[in-house]
């Protein structure tokens, strides 16, 4: 509480001006020597990725804004940041914004730890709390624990990510099938391409993507109160009841079925889109951050996306958000410059390479695939149907799943035993974060 | 003060080396000391890491390692990796020394058995992740070359080298031997060069054929540098990282786990920094223990030889 007050006082005294030449006087020993006049800029984006692009378009207008301000944008690598940013952010020489992952391990970390500007004023006086949706506000927003989804505003993102199903237009022709639109649908898709020798999905079961699978069939068996209680604890989960219970039997018998190849337990997320992509699988269940990758490379065969049928909710989240280190100079530019990448210019450029905007209109983006996969991420926005990703609750529950499927795909465990594994890996990280109360 | 007092008192004259030494001390204490002090103070804490208030709870760590499969597991697989490391390659680095320098060494040119020598160091100059993705690619289920050329033959469905629980250790052992043959073969070669030639031409006289001088003289005289590779290859087995790492991450359902990996995941992915250390500080211990023993061996050895002479 005492340091909130303190955090407030101080950016009041920044905004002021009354502590910028003395802050700037601290400074000049560092490196940077950076004073009022110069806004500093931490991300981690490649300049041709649609992030890069669209911030870039944003400092442009953030110079024309300021032409009295410096800016300066000083590249950091995502490792670097992740690593150092706990002992970066309690000196005197940081940056004014930063481009941050978001989640409990991460940004949650850092703003419990009061390294980072609480910004609820800033987002109901700008509105960036009406230009979000609700489940994109969950990783914006920690408690003082640190636990995401309720509390204070402590990072703002600017882009999205969901997983849906890319699918092999031939292959699909070939067996005269066509997109499935309920889950009943998918499997008679699947059966036919059984039936003809074809493993419809291609998977992967030493990372993500298989886990995903399995949160994605869980979901489809779900309403939000699960996510809420399975991604913020709101309420007890029951391991052995629907939807894990449903989900669970679903992937289950998908694999005693053939929809999975029976080898793919030792095989990487890489193995399994490139698989898709020399058309040796009809169907890649995957997120958006594979999009530009199949775009770029998939030109010999006809290929689309439809949104995984049957649910109403989908493994996604906001992308990584920018936050404002307490120890910043420059604040009030900071919020500026976040309404900036706000806009509707920057988020028409985040839309049209590609980037999943937030608060974009996509009827203007010009690209046909581009644009289905920006409706079907503001369609899911519209019905607050992000659901995460299956390890966000706890630490370490990535690698507990990616056992887990690797079990289910051998056929070495049943569903009842990865579940009770699970479960208690589970229980023991949710007793683990309480215990630092 | 040393230097000071070295005229007044001549028994001080004995520790006239300290000075010499101080560098090498403070470096000790600073890089190994000191860090092992602190793991050991951590593993008796539950702490998440960072800037985090750490609770001290004893022994606690230690009492869960003992429960703990997925620890003793590790510690099995630990086995598998000394023989995949240190027994396997040491006899068949003897046996590739031996003929290199007998056979290849004499009837063709010396130049070849260097050239070959050096191929076979090669994996040892590779740095491991290169050599783990390119293994990852051979040993691909799908698109794998062993499983392709397989399936070329006409095996319907050729093992699941790295995915399946049944293969996984076995093919992380295969790329560990690979990787591990040059070391004791280029150490066993230039121990041969040391050994006397005449001992070799009075065993010829005497009718001795390529084996029995083989096991009668080349086995005995190189053996100090035996103990030499079995000691560091001991040591790196039970602290292996890399291979793991790049190969299978422990995987499939932890059937390549090893206690190293395991402490990593703790500490970084599990953020339960008091227990990983409690794993590296169980790890440290018995390396040390291993490493005593194998010394035991050898010094007795060494004086065995000395009186045998």
């Amino acid at each position: 509480m005492k340091r909130r007050n303190f955090n407030a006082l101080l950016a009041a005294a920044a905004a002021t001006g009354l502590l910028g030449p003395s802050l700037a006087g601290c400074g000049s020993s560092g490196s940077s020597g950076a004073g009022a006049d110069t806004f500093t800029i931490w991300d981690y984006e490649s300049d041709d990725s649609a992030m890069g692009q669209a911030w870039a378009r944003a400092i442009e207008i953030f110079k024309e804004q300021h032409p009295e301000v410096t800016v300066r944008i000083e590249e950091q690598t995502f490792e670097q940041l992740q690593k150092n940013a706990k002992i970066v952010l309690t000196g005197d020489d940081v940056p004014d914004i930063m481009e941050y992952n978001k989640g409990n391990s991460t940004s949650g970390q850092l703003a419990s730890q009061g390294l980072l500007e609480p910004l609820t004023e800033q987002a109901t006086e700008r509105g960036w709390d009406t230009k979000l949706a609700a489940s994109l506000q969950t990783t914006a927003r920690y408690t003082e624990d640190g636990l995401m989804g309720d509390g204070d505003w402590y990072g703002v993102p600017n882009y999205g990510e969901y997983v849906f199903v890319y699918y092999n237009q031939d292959l699909f022709d070939a067996q005269g099938l066509t997109v499935p639109t309920t889950l009943k649908e998918f499997e008679a898709v699947c059966d036919a391409f059984v039936a003809a020798g074809q493993i419809p999905l291609a998977e992967a079961g030493s990372e993500y993507p298989m886990g995903q699978l399995w949160y994605q069939l869980v979901l489809a068996h779900a309403d939000r109160s699960f996510v809420n209680a399975y991604q913020l604890f709101e309420d007890d989960v029951d391991w052995s009841a629907d939807p894990i219970k449903a989900g669970t039997e679903k992937l289950v018998d998908w694999i005693s079925k053939g929809y999975v190849a029976a080898d793919s337990a030792g095989l990487t997320a890489e193995d399994a889109g490139t698989a898709f992509i020399n058309g040796s699988y009809p169907m890649f269940v995957s997120g958006s951050w594979w999009f530009g990758r199949i775009v770029a490379d998939m030109t010999q065969a006809n290929w689309d996306q439809f949104l995984f049928p049957g649910t109403e909710l989908f493994p996604g989240s906001s992308g990584n958000l920018w936050v404002v280190p307490t120890n910043a100079k420059n604040k009030e530019l900071a919020y500026d410059f976040i309404d900036i990448t706000l806009s509707d210019e920057v988020q028409a450029i985040l839309g049209e390479k590609g980037g999943l905007p937030v608060a974009a209109d996509p009827s203007t983006i010009a690209d046909d695939k581009t644009r289905t996969m920006t409706e079907n991420f503001a369609q899911i926005n519209e019905a607050d149907g992000l659901a995460f990703y299956p390890d966000w609750p706890v630490p370490g529950f990535y690698d507990q799943i990616t056992s887990a499927m690797q079990s289910l795909i051998n056929g070495t465990k049943s569903g009842e035993a990865v579940l009770a594994e699970l479960q208690a890996a589970y229980e023991e990280g949710k007793a683990d974060m309480d215990i630092e109360d | 003060m040393v230097q000071t007092n070295r005229p007044a008192h001549p028994r001080a004259r004995g520790l006239a080396y300290l000075p010499y030494l101080l560098p090498g001390m403070v470096a000790f204490t600073v890089i190994i000391l000191v860090p092992l002090a602190l793991n050991l103070w951590y593993s008796l804490h539950r702490w998440k890491g960072g800037m985090s208030p750490m609770r001290f709870i004893g022994l606690d760590n230690y009492a869960e390692l003992a429960r703990d499969e997925k620890f003793w597991a590790s510690f099995s697989n630990s086995l598998s990796m000394i023989v995949a490391m240190v027994i396997i390659p040491t006899l068949i680095g003897l046996v590739l020394a031996a003929v290199l320098f007998d056979y290849v060494g004499k009837h063709f040119s010396s130049r070849t058995a260097a050239a070959l020598r050096a191929m076979y160091y090669l994996p040892q100059i590779l740095p491991i992740s290169v050599a783990g993705i390119v293994w990852n690619w051979i040993l691909n289920s799908q698109t794998g070359a062993v499983n392709t050329i397989l399936r070329g033959l006409g095996v319907a469905s050729p093992p699941n080298w790295l995915g399946s629980t049944s293969t996984a250790l076995g093919s992380v052992m295969l790329v560990l031997i690979w990787i591990q043959i040059g070391y004791p073969t280029v150490i066993f070669m230039s121990a041969l060069q040391r050994v006397d030639p005449e001992l070799y031409e009075a065993a010829e006289l005497d009718g001795a054929g390529w084996l029995a001088r083989f096991r009668a003289i080349t086995v005995p005289q190189i053996r100090p540098e035996t103990f030499v590779i079995v000691l560091t290859c001991t040591i790196a087995a039970l602290k292996v990282f890399a291979p793991i790492y790049v190969l299978t991450r422990g995987g499939p359902e932890s059937s390549t786990l090893v206690p190293s990996y395991y402490s990593y995941l703790n500490f970084f992915d599990k953020s339960k920094v008091g227990y990983g250390a409690a794993i590296s500080t169980v790890l440290t211990l018995v390396i040390i223990v291993i490493a005593g023993v194998i010394q035991v061996f050898q010094n007795r050895s060494a004086r065995r030889e000395e009186e045998g002479r």
